[in-house]
């Protein structure tokens, strides 16, 4: 709890703060670009959705793909910086429990990745919401019972989703311990590797964690990813697995590790 | 000829062995990363209630030792004790150390105040004491200013702050005087031997061997990883004298120059007299030999040395 709480205090410099902003700015943006091009035939599958009560997700989650990388790069920096700058010595000697250290962190990590990321979702929704009838579009099956239940769930999905990637980079910095190696390396492989590897191996991709947590998103909207190939419960079952192994190496690593930084 | 420098002997020799309340003990304690012996079989000791001086150049592995000591790196082999504790359980024992450990650092966005703050809730350690810390550092006036405004001598105040922030029973300082002013170097001095008078004991490494000898009572000396010396600091300056020896016959300082060359002590020659880095207490001794050679008419005067001659002997490794 004393970790958490020290966390909390120091996440809230401006530097990282503004990683706020970015969210919400890139959320509303593309947001509002898919709902200007819904005449577009490559977003036709997209636009399909669009007078359904699946409608506000599958706008509001054009930008999940870049959010979960704004993240990613967002913790990862955040938790390599501790060698980087050399603080991880400071805390260390306040707080010899390296387990408890790196759960407190982590866990103020989540919740301010939750809290922005559910910003960001909620102001582009509002966002579209209000923009929507400008373009010819109804609301009212999304603002449905039905409808908000979609969105209530993609909400969780995201946020599930967001703890996943996030668990990923602090396993990188955990790996790499230094700022610059750890954010090109997670942000690389969240943008470029799975995807290669869907090129040459796209039965097997399906069960690579990024590959997980977009199925998670994917599933309300059958957008993005789409439903996973798994099925969902399945998909969910992999998903926190693979969580609790990013935890479990994490946590056996930065306990045994020398602190040289 | 200069006897090799035995290690064992001298470590060993000094009274620390036989001091009852130690708050640093370490036996055999190495640490090696692949071929390179960063710290190799170190024994040293710190009594309760001392200023301790932990000298040695640049790669001597002090940092190593000190890492070491906090937690932060895992020893090779050999075993420590921190407060009377292992230092493989340093849970036991770091609530009640303050430590700065190399050049202190601190997320540079937020105020010297707020980064107090994250320690201190860290710690467990109630708001009223940073104000207090930042009093005693005499920061408080700058506390809100952010981190990256500081100067170097400022962040060493905030440094010592934060070392300061569990009421430390034993505080580790590495370098602590880097970068402070004359004036900030002497108030930094006052307040070490008042938290030694109050209680504390201190580690300070430093390479600013006239700084150390101003307050240090207790002196670990290390080289290549081990320690050269361990003690009282005044036995290493009483051990590392000088005798200046005067003659108006050549002969007479000829004669002076080869007894002390014999029994081991680096001679120098100067116009009309010879300089004898050995123990002051030897003059008697020298004194003796000289008029039984027949060299009667030698003036022999003591000098003791400064910690820095001592330090530089001891790493020659003269006798």
């Amino acid at each position: 709890m004393r970790a958490f709480r020290s966390e909390l205090t120091k996440l809230r410099r401006w530097s990282v703060l503004a990683g706020v902003p970015a969210m919400v700015a890139v959320a509303v943006g593309l947001s509002y670009f898919g709902l200007s091009h819904m005449a577009d035939p490559k977003l036709e599958q997209a636009a399909q959705a669009i007078p359904t009560t699946q409608g506000l997700i599958t706008l509001v989650s054009f930008p999940q793909r870049l959010l979960d990388t704004i993240v990613v790069a967002m913790v990862t920096a955040n938790v390599a910086a501790e060698w980087s700058q050399g603080t991880l010595r400071n805390l260390l000697v306040r707080e010899p429990g390296r387990l408890r250290l790196l759960a407190g962190k982590m866990l103020a990590l989540l919740l301010f990745v939750a809290v922005s990321a559910s910003l960001a979702l909620l102001v582009a929704a509002g966002f579209v919401l209000i923009a929507a009838p400008s373009q010819g579009m109804s609301t009212a099956p999304w603002v449905s019972l039905s409808g908000v239940g979609a969105f209530v769930s993609f909400w969780g999905s995201e946020l599930l989703g967001l703890a996943g990637v996030s668990l990923l980079g602090m396993l990188v910095a955990v790996m790499a311990r230094s700022v610059g190696t750890s954010v090109g390396i997670s942000v690389a492989y969240v943008l470029i590797v799975e995807d290669l590897v869907s090129k040459i191996w796209p039965d097997g991709v399906v069960w690579f964690p990024i590959h997980l947590f977009r199925y998670l998103w994917g599933t309300p909207s059958g957008f993005t990813l789409g439903a996973p190939p798994m099925g969902y419960t399945l998909d969910v079952a992999a998903a926190l697995l693979c969580m609790l192994g990013f935890i479990t190496v994490s946590a056996v690593l930065f306990r045994r590790m020398d602190v040289t930084a | 000829m200069p006897e090799p420098l035995d290690r064992t002997s001298r470590t060993l020799s000094s009274s620390s062995a036989h001091t009852p309340d130690l708050v640093i003990a370490t036996h055999g304690l190495s640490r090696h990363f692949g071929y390179r012996k960063a710290v190799d079989d170190l024994t040293i000791s710190v009594p309760r209630g001392t200023i301790a001086g932990f000298v040695g150049p640049n790669g001597s592995g002090k940092t190593t030792t000190i890492r070491m000591l906090l937690g932060l790196l895992r020893p090779t082999s050999g075993s420590a004790t921190i407060l009377g504790h292992a230092i493989s359980h340093p849970r036991e024992y770091l609530p009640r150390v303050g430590a700065v450990c190399e050049s202190p650092v601190f997320y540079p966005g937020l105020s010297g105040r707020k980064n107090l703050e994250v320690l201190a809730q860290l710690g467990g350690h109630p708001r009223s004491r940073i104000d207090h810390v930042l009093e005693i550092v005499g920061l408080d006036s700058r506390a809100r200013d952010p981190v990256s405004k500081y100067s170097l001598g400022m962040k060493q105040r905030l440094g010592l702050a934060m070392a300061l922030l569990p009421e430390p029973e034993l505080l580790i300082l590495d370098e602590p005087t880097n970068g402070l002013d004359p004036l900030g170097i002497i108030e930094l001095r006052d307040q070490l031997r008042g938290m030694r008078d109050r209680g504390t004991t201190l580690f300070i490494s430093s390479h600013l061997l006239g700084e150390l000898e101003q307050v240090t009572d207790w002196l670990v000396m290390i080289l290549e990883g081990n320690a050269v010396f361990n003690g009282p600091a005044h036995e290493l300056v009483d051990r590392r004298g000088e005798l200046v020896v005067e003659a108006a016959d050549p002969t007479q300082l000829n004669l002076v120059a080869g007894i002390a060359t014999a029994a081991g002590y680096r001679v120098t020659w100067t116009d009309s007299s010879l300089r004898i880095a050995c123990p002051v207490d030897w003059a008697s001794e020298l004194q003796r030999c000289s008029a039984e050679a027949g060299a009667m008419g030698v003036t022999i005067r003591a000098r003791e040395a400064s910690l820095e001659e001592g330090f530089l002997a001891m790493l020659r490794g003269e006798r």
